[in-house]
Parts: C-alpha cells; structure tokens; sequence
C-alpha cells in the first residue's frame, strides 16, 4: 500500500502550515518525518490520515482519492495513534485494545472470535497481553503507549501513523517503543510513518527520512543521507558533529558542547 | 485463570449494584405508597385495593400517589440518562441538559404562555418541548462549523441561554403579579400530576431510553477523544449531534410534563459512575436505575418532610444535591466528565 500526497496545501483556518508539499510513504518501510516544532510534521501526518482536511492538492491511496474511502474502510486500511488520546482510566487493557475493532463492526455488534483472535494477537505482538486484566490507571507512560499501539494495531493496518510516540517517555520507555516498532515493521510487514524529535532515534530505526522545515519538504532520504551536518545547520539552525563509531551501524549526533 | 477470575469480580460488582438499585427502587415505592399527608397502613392499601367498592384510600393510592411515583421513577431514569450521554458528549463533569438550552427553551416558552396567552395555559407542555428542542437546535446551529465541538456548544449555550435568561427575567418583572404558575414551572414539580402524564411520558421517556441504550457504543467511543475516534472510522460530529438530540429529547419530554428539576442529570450520572466504571454497557443502566430512585426519594421527603406542606422536587434535588456533590468532589477527588 502506498500513501501519496501530491501538491498539499494544509492549515487552520486562513493559516497554512504546510504550502505545496509532495509526499509518498508506503508499506514495509519505516519512514521518520523530523523538523523544527512548528514546521508541520503531525499537521502533515493528519492531512494523509484525513484527520485534518487539506486546502488543496491531492491525497490518494493506493491511486484512489483519499475522500473515496469510507471512514470505516480507511481505518481498516491505516491506523493512527494521535498525540493526544486519553481513554477513562478505568477502562481494563483489553477493552481499549477492542476498540481497534470499531472500523470492522456494525454499531450495533459485539466482538466475534475472529475479532478475539485479532485482539489477543495484537496484544501479544506489544507486550500487553499479561497486562490484559489491568486498567489503564494501572499502567506505567510506556506500558500504557504499548496499549495504544495494541489499540491502533487491532485495526490490523497496512501502515501505521504516529504522532511523537516518545514524547513524555523516559529514555528506557522510549527506547521500548522504538524496538516495538522497529519489531513489528520487520515481523509483520506493516509501514511505520512517524513523527520524531529524536533524531538519533530518527537515525536508528528508519529506513527513510523526511525533512520538513516552514511547511516545505526540505529533503528525503535514507538516514545516513539526510542526517548531515549541514541539514543541522540549516534546518535546525544547530552546530553538530555526525560521528562513526566502530562497532556500531548507525552514526551518532555529536552537538556542539553549550560551554 | 486470573481472566475469568477477575472479570467475574466485575461482574458481581456491577450486579451487586443493580441488586440493590431495584430493591432500594422497591422499598422506595412502597414508602412513597404509603406516606403522605393521610397516613394509611399498609393493611388499609391492601384491603382498599382489592376490595371491589371506591373508598378514599382507593383513590389517593391510585389516583394520586401511583401516577406520581410512576412519573418520579420516568423523570428520574430520563434525566440520569440524558446527563450521562450528555458528559460523553461533552467530555466534561459539568453537561447537564441545561448546557444544550433544554431548561432556557422550555423556560422560555413556558414563561411566555403562561404570562402573555394565559387562555392557552393547557398546551404548556406541548410549547415548553417545543422550546427546548428550538432552544437546543439554534445552540447546535450555532455551534457548527465544519463539524462540532464541545467548546463551541458550550459557549454557544452560554451566550443562547443568557439571552433567553435575559428575556424571560424581563417577561416575569412585567408580570410580577402573576408569576405563581412560572414559579411552579421553573422548580419543577410533580404535585397534581395525573395518569395522562404518565401516559405521555411513559412513551416519550420510553422511546428516548431506547435510543439512549443504543448510544452506548457511541457514547463509549467518544470517551478515547475525537481525534482517536475519528481515525476508528467514526464520525464524531454527527453521533455528537445524535446523542444530544437523543438527551435533548429525553430532558425535553421531562420539562414539559414536570418543569425544570435540576442536578440529577449532572450528579446522578457521575455517582454511576463512581459505582461501576466509565463503560457505558454498565454506567448507563446505572444512572437510569439510580436516577429513579433519587428523584423518587426527592420527591417523597419532599411532600412528606413538612407537614401540610409541598416542596417541589426540583427544589429538593437542589438543595440536596449541590452539598453532595460537593462530598463527592472533596472526598472521592474522582468526579470526571470522560
């Protein structure tokens, strides 16, 4: 499945956040957006996911128009887990992972094995499946993200959206996170598109990098082609040092020491 | 093994709850039967009732005192039921069916024809749902933009209200001489009310409780915010605009039968869901039962607890319920919209 923006205009209201932009993610890969706050990397991810109506240009997936799907059949076909949700914390792990299931019900029907099957398989592929009896109150920041992912998942998507995944995690908690996704794009096949402010996560596990600075696409890549020092410069106005270190696969930001 | 344990523990929690409810409904009833201003035992009601000859006691039970209880669990039950939709709407502790204009609309029309076309006193009802629904419909109008959100149908209510609040407190100034059945109208209350009352609402409340219960899985939804609900394939908007319509109808159906009884929409719903949770599979059915039994008890202390002498339910609930809430709000520390 592949997701293509093509000449999008987005904003609220009569502000426009991203001016023209042309975008393309798809299944399989893992695709970081990064950019300065403020450049438009979760208005971009809601304006694919049609969370957010665009201005002008054109979404289209898999070659059909992004408005030709229907609601349900859309949420069959990708997941998105905002930054902002909040479920009653009273709610036990497995009934929030159940709603994953509303796109594939009726509102009038209940959970059929098929739907157990997918909910237990989701809570399995995250990590929550002992937690299942929990309530959300009960959870800790990184538990509760994996409940989340659980919830998008059983929506059984082809790509999954993320909206800062890391924000308000401990280092351990995002590190969890990341492997969790980096595991279920390997394992299951399902395309990963988010939005990341740490870049050295950004490095680690995408496959593809897209740069947003002002509501322009600034560049795309592979991490090792996009993350330079003069992007940093550039776009983060930031001095920094990219760094190889032997016995490791990915290089490291070195930023400029404060003083 | 824990899976089953576990929700077992849930599920007799919530039965327990329901247990209760209908006997505390049942005790209730009883008490309400047999108290009031003529005090008969309950041997007098028995005989009365079964024996074939028209005596006094007779037709104060059935007459009086069984349209009424009927019509207290009726209101009860719709009230709680629409201010449980309604905070889902909303997600905020403080909706109650006064927020979406209900009580202003029907205030509005009801103040009118009672202190301009006296002559068409009888059709109160019919003008005050009327109102209510116009009230409700101009706020959600209003509201609409690209789709709705709870901020705007609460400011939108807000400015909607005070101008209707505005117009009916200049109505009463022009009138003051007249202001009684205004009075009874806005501190609702259930005194005088007859078995054509509970005809209407029995239908009125019993069709809105039916579309209340098909809202659960809506109302739940909701609960995970709009922006989680909208990429589940939901449209939010629009079951917004359809759960309200749904309260809007039930607390609309109340006011033009018994007038304007306040708190047990806001307070009722967040006790339910103290007892057993935020789902609405069980939260629901809670303050629906426990609904009834509140307004019953409200109004039974109310025609009893002075002698000689009515409060209007609407006043009981009031005076009873802002305190409470306000133990709750200080002792559970868990009063929530969402």
């Amino acid at each position: 499945m592949e997701i293509k923006g093509e000449q999008l205009k987005v904003g609220y209201g009569d502000y426009t956040v991203i001016q023209g932009m042309d975008l393309h993610v798809q299944s399989g890969r893992i695709t970081s957006i990064i950019g300065p706050n403020g450049s438009g990397k979760s208005t971009v991810l809601k304006a694919l996911t049609r969370l957010l109506p665009y201005k002008s240009g054109m979404v289209r997936v898999d070659g059909r128009p992004l408005s030709s799907y229907s609601p349900k059949e859309l949420a069959r076909n990708i997941g998105v887990l905002p930054q902002l949700h909040s479920a009653p914390p009273d709610f036990l792990v497995r009934e929030l992972v159940g709603y994953g299931r509303v796109p594939y019900q009726k509102w009038y029907q209940q959970n059929t094995e098929e739907d157990q099957r997918v909910i237990d398989w989701a809570m399995k592929a995250t990590g929550v499946y002992p937690l299942r009896e929990k309530s959300i109150r009960e959870c800790s920041g990184g538990e509760s993200q994996r409940v989340w992912i659980a919830t998008v998942l059983t929506q059984q998507p082809q790509i999954l959206f993320l909206d800062e995944p890391t924000t308000y995690l401990d280092i351990a908690h995002q590190l969890e996170t990341m492997r969790l996704v980096k595991k279920l794009n390997r394992e299951n096949g399902i395309g990963v598109v988010m939005v990341l402010h740490d870049l050295t996560q950004a490095l680690d596990v995408s496959d593809w990098i897209v740069v947003i600075k002002n509501g322009r696409k600034y560049d795309e890549g592979t991490p090792e082609d996009v993350i330079t020092a003069k992007m940093m410069k550039e776009v983060y106005d930031v001095d920094c040092d990219i760094i190889h270190v032997p016995g490791r696969r990915k290089p490291l930001i070195a930023y400029k020491e404060i003083g | 093994m824990s899976k089953s344990s576990k929700r077992k523990v849930s599920a007799l929690r919530v039965g327990t709850v329901w247990l209760i409810l209908v006997i505390a409904l049942g005790l209730l009833s009883l008490v309400a039967i047999n108290v009031g201003s003529a005090g008969y035992s309950v041997r007098q009601i028995v005989d009365a009732l079964l024996s074939p000859e028209k005596s006094t006691v007779k037709v104060i039970v059935v007459n009086l005192r069984l349209p009424r209880l009927l019509l207290a669990l009726l209101i009860g039950a719709s009230l709680s039921a629409a201010g449980a939709l309604l905070q889902s709407v909303m997600r905020n502790p403080l909706a109650d069916p006064g927020t979406i204009g209900v009580s202003a609309g029907a205030g509005t029309a009801a103040t009118t024809i009672l202190l301009l076309f006296p002559q068409m006193t009888g059709a109160v009802p019919l003008f005050a749902f009327g109102g209510a629904a116009l009230a409700c419909f101009l706020i959600y109008t209003m509201a609409w933009k690209e789709g709705i959100d709870p901020t705007r149908i609460i400011l939108s209510g807000v400015a909607i209200n005070s101008v209707l609040g505005a117009y009916n407190s200049l109505l009463q100034m022009l009138h003051s001489d007249s202001l009684e059945g205004v009075l009874a109208f806005m501190n609702g209350s259930l005194s005088g009310r007859s078995w054509s009352h509970v005809h209407t609402l029995s239908i009125y409340a019993g069709i809105g409780l039916v579309l209340a219960f098909l809202c659960i899985k809506g109302a739940n939804t909701l609960q995970l915010g709009d922006e989680m609900a909208k990429s589940l394939g939901v449209n939010v908007s629009w079951t917004r605009v359809l759960l309200s319509a749904v309260s809007a109808f039930l607390a609309a159906a109340t006011v033009s039968v018994a007038g304007m009884i306040g708190f047990v929409g806001l307070v009722v719903p967040h006790i339910a869901r103290l007892l057993v949770g935020s789902d609405y599979k069980q939260m629901l059915p809670t303050s629906v039962l426990l609904g009834a039994v509140v307004l019953l008890a409200a109004d039974t202390v109310g025609r009893t607890v002075v002698p000689g002498m009515e409060i209007p339910v609407g006043i009981v609930m009031s005076v009873t319920g802002g305190p409470f809430f306000l133990y709750m709000l200080r002792k559970r520390g868990k009063v929530r919209g969402n």
